[in-house]
């Protein structure tokens, strides 16, 4: 058997999976492409050729202009935060300790339910009114008055936030633990050999050989921030205003509710844009990044 | 062993088709005992609400008793966002229920959309009270069926209110803001309003304000005659002045949720909150709570508005290949045993003709002043074209307004923007 026909043996096994990406992934973009260069209302079958009208919309959209802006910062904040909190936290779960099981099911546990539940429980934290969870302690343990966690402005980004990064911590931090796990104890017991201080063989060992690791948990982290939807849609519901509106609840309010899914399209066009180029610039800086500490 | 392999796979396909082939056969094999004794094919009637299995129970019970061979599949999704995007995927798949409900969220879509069958020459739609049909009709036209109708008020708290000395109920606008300032200074929470949809205050103040003046004010604006700005500025700059400069409301009470609210009050921690026939049962459950229901009172006395709606309507798809069982379903509805069995189960206020409606005891003023006098409003339903656009942009309106970030005027100018803006699309 040539070569050629080796190596098509083993392609021909890519055709189901190749047809069923090509359906559900490949076939809907295009189509959104398509839509978004109409006048479609989600309804009725009949509808325009309206060129770019949809894309110029966009920019003098309120909603649109906010939800980008909060979904980056939200993409940024939680990828930050969730990176600086996740990789002590692998280091300290990687310590062998008497309740080391229990501390990483612990912490892993808030990754399982999903946003909306976690969102609602949060909910109830935060309320703001002065029986809430959190007003309440802040009274009885500070004197502090009830504040408005999901109706300012400022504090409703910070309280998503928060509620984020506390939901996925500590699945990210299982991402390094793992990685962790695979280094090699030579390195360490040589490093101590050496002289090396704890935090020396941190900062000159276990950090560049987590590199790859934290290519893998940014990358996540960067896409699943800018495709969120869930956590800041169930506790402010975008509110107040437009201010905690991310881009995929204003794909879903303007699709949706609003009955204009060309004009949705055209945003889900925009994000997958956004998306792909933040996704392929992080990706690449992070593998420099990785071959250079390597 | 590649043989019997083969062989059990062949085996395996002809008892699933051959098993396929049999359900279809008995599912359309003649059942006996339907009405009139005549024989009939079995059918499978698909229906897709907004009110729970349970809620409907009574109702598909009482018909299924009545047509031994029709059955139902029954599907639910919650109001509103949930209901609406579920049904508009199965349309676009063309795998709708036989029977949807309109609502005046989606209503222009389904009707421009040719999804449902007009109704209005069927005999049963004789029994629907012509003040339900504008919500649910077009040119004329209507397009689906209700029996019933809302009716929602605020709900007080008996005793909070005599706590702080409070004696009768408020008459006028003036009144009512100095019973809630009177509740703050007794350390009581007047009000709670999450600001999370179109305030009910907003639109009762507006029904007080300009629809008794001017009641198609509404019609006035989507004909171009006149614009938000001119119904609904003074309305704004009242909420503004008497409820947020007094700090009767707060802007931190956008983030409460309904539920939240509910439970305060069934708490005793808040004095009023708005509410419909919904929360009855819940708080008539709750011990030693003693409470009422008042319109939202307007600058003379007398002049109490409530916000309501006629319910929303069962429509036949109008791609259905059950056409006649799912007419026949309607028809039950509009039946004596039908609406008896829908208000068992909903418990619903039913505004059909010839059925006396039962209204829980607190809610008799909110039915009889609100509900059958006309002075309910809820601008979803006369407005004739982008009511959730146009909602979605009174709550960011309203909620920026609560913060402070813009002003009456400016709140309303981003809706006439939005408005223009969809008349554009």
């Amino acid at each position: 058997m040539g070569k050629f026909m080796r190596q098509l043996q083993y392609q021909v096994f890519l055709i189901p999976i190749l047809i069923i990406y090509t359906l559900f992934t490949i076939y809907p973009l295009i189509r959104s492409f398509m839509l978004s260069l109409t006048n479609f209302n989600g309804y009725s079958k009949n509808y325009d050729f309206i060129g770019l009208k949809n894309y110029v919309r966009l920019f003098a959209d309120n909603a649109i202009v906010s939800g980008i802006s909060f979904t980056i910062l939200f993409a940024l904040a939680t990828t930050v935060l969730v990176t600086l909190l996740a990789i002590p936290l692998a280091l300290i779960l990687d310590q062998n300790f008497f309740s080391k099981n229990v501390l990483r099911a612990v912490f892993f546990f808030p990754s399982i339910p999903s946003g909306l539940l976690l969102a609602f429980i949060w909910g109830f934290i935060f309320a703001p009114i002065p029986s809430g969870i959190l007003n309440t302690f802040l009274r009885e343990s500070f004197g502090m008055s009830a504040q408005p966690w999901l109706s300012d402005p400022v504090l409703a980004k910070i309280s998503t936030i928060v509620v984020a990064v506390w939901a996925t911590t500590g699945w990210h931090a299982v991402i390094y633990l793992a990685f962790l796990q695979s280094i090699s104890k030579d390195f360490f017991e040589a490093a101590a050999i050496d002289g090396a201080s704890k935090w020396q063989q941190i900062r000159y060992i276990t950090i560049p050989l987590l590199a790859p690791a934290m290519t893998v948990s940014v990358l996540l982290l960067i896409t699943n921030g800018l495709k969120v939807y869930e956590i800041p849609f169930a506790l402010t519901n975008g509110g107040p205003g437009f201010e905690t509106h991310t881009i995929t609840q204003v794909i879903v309010l303007r699709g949706i509710s609003e009955a204009q899914f060309g004009l949705a399209s055209a945003i889900s066009v925009i994000f997958f844009l956004i998306v792909l180029v933040i996704g392929f610039v992080q990706f690449s800086l992070m593998q420099k990044r990785e071959e250079r500490m390597q | 062993m590649k043989r019997k392999s083969l062989l059990l796979i062949m085996v395996m396909i002809a008892t699933m088709v051959l098993s396929a082939c049999g359900g279809k056969d008995s599912s359309e094999s003649a059942a006996s005992g339907a009405e009139g004794g005549q024989s009939k094919q079995k059918v499978k009637l698909s229906i897709l609400a907004w009110n729970n299995e349970s809620e409907m129970k009574p109702v598909l019970e009482g018909f299924q008793k009545k047509y031994p061979h029709i059955s139902f599949d029954f599907q639910f999704a919650p109001p509103v966002k949930d209901y609406i995007s579920k049904l508009q995927t199965m349309l676009l798949s063309d795998s709708a229920t036989d029977i949807f409900m309109i609502a005046a969220e989606n209503r222009n879509e389904i009707i421009d959309g040719g999804h449902a069958i007009d109704l209005t020459d069927y005999p049963f739609m004789d029994v629907m009270l012509d003040s339900n049909k504008p919500m649910l009709s077009k040119d004329g036209r209507t397009y689906a069926f209700t029996q019933n109708g809302w009716v929602g008020g605020w709900f007080y708290n008996k005793a909070l209110f005599e706590k702080a000395g409070i004696t009768e109920l408020p008459e006028t606008w003036d009144e009512f803001i100095a019973v809630c300032l009177k509740l703050k200074e007794a350390g009581i929470v007047p009000i709670y309003d999450t600001m999370q949809d179109l305030t009910q205050i907003h639109s009762a103040l507006y029904g007080n304000m300009v629809l008794s003046q001017d009641p198609d004010f509404d019609e006035k604006i989507f004909a171009g005659e006149k614009t938000f700005a001119d119904g609904w500025t003074e309305v704004f700059k009242v909420w503004k002045r008497d409820l947020i400069d007094t700090k009767i409301l707060t802007s931190d009470m956008i983030g409460l949720t309904g539920d939240q609210v509910e439970s305060e009050f069934a708490l005793g921690n808040v004095a009023m909150f708005f509410s419909g026939p919904w929360v009855m049962d819940k708080l008539t459950q709750v011990p030693d709570l003693d409470f009422g229901v008042m319109g939202l009172p307007g600058f003379e006395k007398g002049q109490s508005y409530y916000v309501g709606a006629p319910g929303v309507g069962f429509a036949v798809n109008s791609k259905t290949k059950n056409k006649e069982e799912a007419l026949l379903f309607l028809e039950y509805l509009s039946s004596e045993e039908g609406l008896q069995l829908f208000h068992e189960g909903t418990n619903l206020i039913i505004t059909a003709k010839g059925f006396e409606a039962e209204v829980h005891p607190a809610l008799q003023n909110a039915y009889e002043e609100g509900l059958m006098q006309g002075r309910i409003y809820l601008p979803m339903v006369t407005w004739p074209r982008y009511q959730e656009a146009l909602r979605n942009q009174f709550v960011v309106s309203t909620q920026d307004m609560a913060v402070g970030k813009i002003t009456p005027e400016e709140a309303v100018q981003a809706i006439d923007k939005k408005f223009i803006e969809m008349e554009n699309y």
